[in-house]
């Protein structure tokens, strides 16, 4: 039977609901918990975060997938108390934001070695915490170009992908063709690859969107809200109506099924300020709305959130 | 706080508080107590058992009391394994001064939050937001990562790349100093590929060279240069700090020993520091996994034998093992010449 893992242990990809694939529950690059100045308290960081799952819950949300890389604040029995009490499913990553967020032991290891362990984090478990790793988190360090060790990073998801079945989740979708040879040479079907982030401003203009739909990749328009509309923007921002049109046009040209949408917003940032007002819940306030004022039906809609990520998420075998 | 009554005098900053300097004894300064290559925490085949730890680390300080030993100096600055509450435990328990380092380096073991920040350009930290960092764990207390500051550091280390020093060793040396200057409390600096070029940027932000310790002059590469001499002709000290270790790019404890005697014999006993340079307990180093018995005892059971077979007087001696090492950690203000006076 399709399943997915949870950080609470599998479940049947029937019960995955409406997904926001691309989230973080906190963000911090590796390091910055030695600087005070971002430090929170429990209490605090439970205040910021529990009502957003709350009303996501409340919404009618059913799975959010954190996709906080290793060494970037992952705190996964964190995560279980919180899918405990406020009954939103949230799948953990394994693997890494990208090679410039993971820690010298890791920069340091082989692709066997890292394949290894994101294996392990799919199949034993995260630490000690039992929870298991549903996707796997890849990335393109600053810079636009992959490092030797983004590829050593991107090829080890490979190789786990293969082994486990629980497909991988790229941070940029720039310098697509190296990730795409790579994903090829290691006979990962490009399907099992969300290829995210195709749709940021700093990004969207270099990233080839519909040359890696047409090898099959599936494409994440995974940072609504980010936009330059809001009092401070973060250097990602983009106008809003630019990102909806982009998206919509990329739909209407026959790729509804291998689109994925999200917000990419923290719930309570760990190691940086964070975009005040940007939450998960964007995706039923906002883009949905903006999605229904532009047309699409309920089918589509549901194709978009619910039945693509029940597909992209099952673990294949 | 501590436990510890305030104390009079000159003091030097342990985990379990101020110290007067008087009592610090037998001092080894470039120690690792628990050394975890940052990132191994997380790994699936790494285990951190800190009740197994503890044992370690307490039968080897045990050990280096039980020869004579008083203080260990862990070098391994805020993110190499350090923990704070554990060097705590291990201090009350064993009856050792422990002494505990804020600072980080080389570039290649930082975290991307110093390197590639989330700001377009990602430009990697400047020296004054790490003298910032370095010296709030001096004046404000060490760092439980997100949870709370416990203690003063007592020192800042820093290191350099080996291939030569980068523009954020750069940035972290000079911010070391800041730091250093800031607070009183010392710098220790592991040189890169040239030991004198490396001291120099401490001192060019205005440390004066007694508050420095050069680690690694040891190596084979230092030894060939005459590095050792220079860096004691320049006023810091000269840690030999891989006493024990032959090859892997080091010294013989014999050449050692000579380079000791030549240093004392050449009026630079008051500059001259050593150590043994093994982690107690290594995580995230397959090769270090199986660390010795009693690392830290074999300074004073088989190396100052050694030194007094090369003609060092008991007094010359106590002067590198004991009044040395707690000139270099007694916290400040140090102004340039006092240093001179001293």
């Amino acid at each position: 039977m399709p399943r997915v893992n949870t950080v609470l242990g599998p479940i049947p990809t029937e019960e995955l609901g409406l997904v926001a694939v691309h989230e973080h529950i906190g963000y911090g690059m590796p390091g910055s918990e030695l600087d005070t100045r971002w430090w929170k308290t429990p209490e605090e960081r439970y205040d910021e975060t529990v009502p957003k799952l709350r009303q996501f819950h409340e919404y009618g949300g059913g799975t959010f997938v954190d996709a906080t890389g290793i060494c970037n604040g992952r705190d996964v029995n964190y995560y279980q108390s919180l899918s405990e009490k406020t009954g939103v499913h949230i799948v953990a990553s394994t693997g890494f934001v990208g090679g410039d967020t993971a820690l010298p032991f890791f920069a340091r290891a082989t692709v066997d070695y890292l394949a290894a362990h994101f294996t392990h984090e799919i199949t034993v478990g995260i630490g000690n915490t039992g929870g298991k790793a549903g996707i796997i988190k890849v990335g393109v360090s600053r810079g636009g170009r992959m490092t030797d060790l983004d590829k050593r990073i991107y090829r080890a998801a490979a190789r786990a992908a293969l082994a486990t079945g629980v497909p991988v989740l790229t941070h940029l979708a720039i310098d697509a063709e190296n990730a795409i040879a790579i994903f090829t040479e290691e006979g990962l079907p490009l399907d099992r690859v969300l290829f995210g982030h195709v749709d940021d401003g700093v990004n969207a203009d270099k990233t080839r969107d519909t040359w890696i739909a047409d090898q099959g990749g599936r494409i994440g328009f995974d940072t609504f809200g980010y936009e330059t509309e809001l009092p401070d923007p973060p250097f990602w921002a983009r106008p809003r109506k630019e990102r909806l049109e982009h998206f919509l046009r990329f739909i209407g040209e026959g790729r509804l099924h291998q689109v994925l949408a999200s917000a990419d917003a923290n719930c309570s940032p760990l190691g940086w300020p964070g975009v005040e007002g940007h939450t998960v819940n964007y995706i039923f306030e906002d883009l949905i709305p903006d999605l229904r004022a532009a047309g699409l039906d309920e089918a589509a809609i549901r194709t978009i959130f619910v039945d693509n990520p029940a597909s992209f998420l099952s673990i294949a075998n | 706080m501590n436990g510890n009554p305030p104390a009079e005098g000159p003091t030097v900053n342990t985990v379990l508080g101020p110290v007067p300097a008087s009592e610090l004894g037998v001092i080894s300064v470039h120690e690792a107590l628990l050394s975890v290559v940052p990132g191994a925490e997380h790994a699936f085949d790494v285990t951190i058992d800190r009740a197994e730890i503890f044992e370690a680390l307490a039968a080897k300080l045990r050990d280096f009391r039980g020869h004579g030993g008083g203080t260990i100096v862990d070098s391994t600055g805020m993110f190499h394994g350090r923990d704070v509450r554990l060097l705590e435990a291990l201090s009350r328990a064993t009856g050792v001064h422990i002494v505990a380092s804020t600072g980080m380096g080389p570039e290649e073991l930082l975290g991307g939050y110093f390197l590639t920040p989330q700001t377009n350009p990602p430009t990697p930290w400047p020296a004054e937001k790490f003298a910032d960092l370095f010296g709030k764990e001096v004046t404000e207390g060490m760092v439980v990562p997100r949870v709370e500051r416990r203690g003063a550091a007592g020192l800042v280390t820093t290191t350099a790349t080996r291939e030569g020093m980068t523009a954020t060793d750069e940035s972290l040396f000079r911010g070391a100093a800041h730091a250093a200057v800031s607070t009183g409390v010392p710098v220790s600096i592991r040189f890169g590929a040239d030991a004198v070029h490396d001291l120099e940027i401490v001192l060019d932000e205005g440390l004066p060279a007694g508050r420095v310790v050069v680690g690694g002059l040891d190596r084979t590469d230092a030894y060939a240069a005459g590095w050792p001499l220079a860096v004691a002709r320049r006023g810091a000290y000269v840690a030999l700090d891989h006493v024990g270790t032959e090859g892997d790019g080091h010294v013989s404890d014999a050449e050692r020993a000579a380079l000791v005697a030549e240093l004392v014999e050449s009026g630079h006993g008051d500059r001259v520091l050593l150590s043994i340079g093994t982690p107690g307990v290594s995580k995230g180093e397959p090769t270090r996994d199986l660390t010795p018995e009693q690392p830290w005892s074999h300074l004073l059971t088989t190396f100052v034998p050694l030194l007094k077979t090369r003609g060092l007087s008991d007094e010359d001696v106590q002067r590198i093992v004991v009044d040395n090492p707690r000139d270099l950690l007694t916290v400040g203000p140090h102004a340039a010449h006092e240093q001179e006076v001293a």
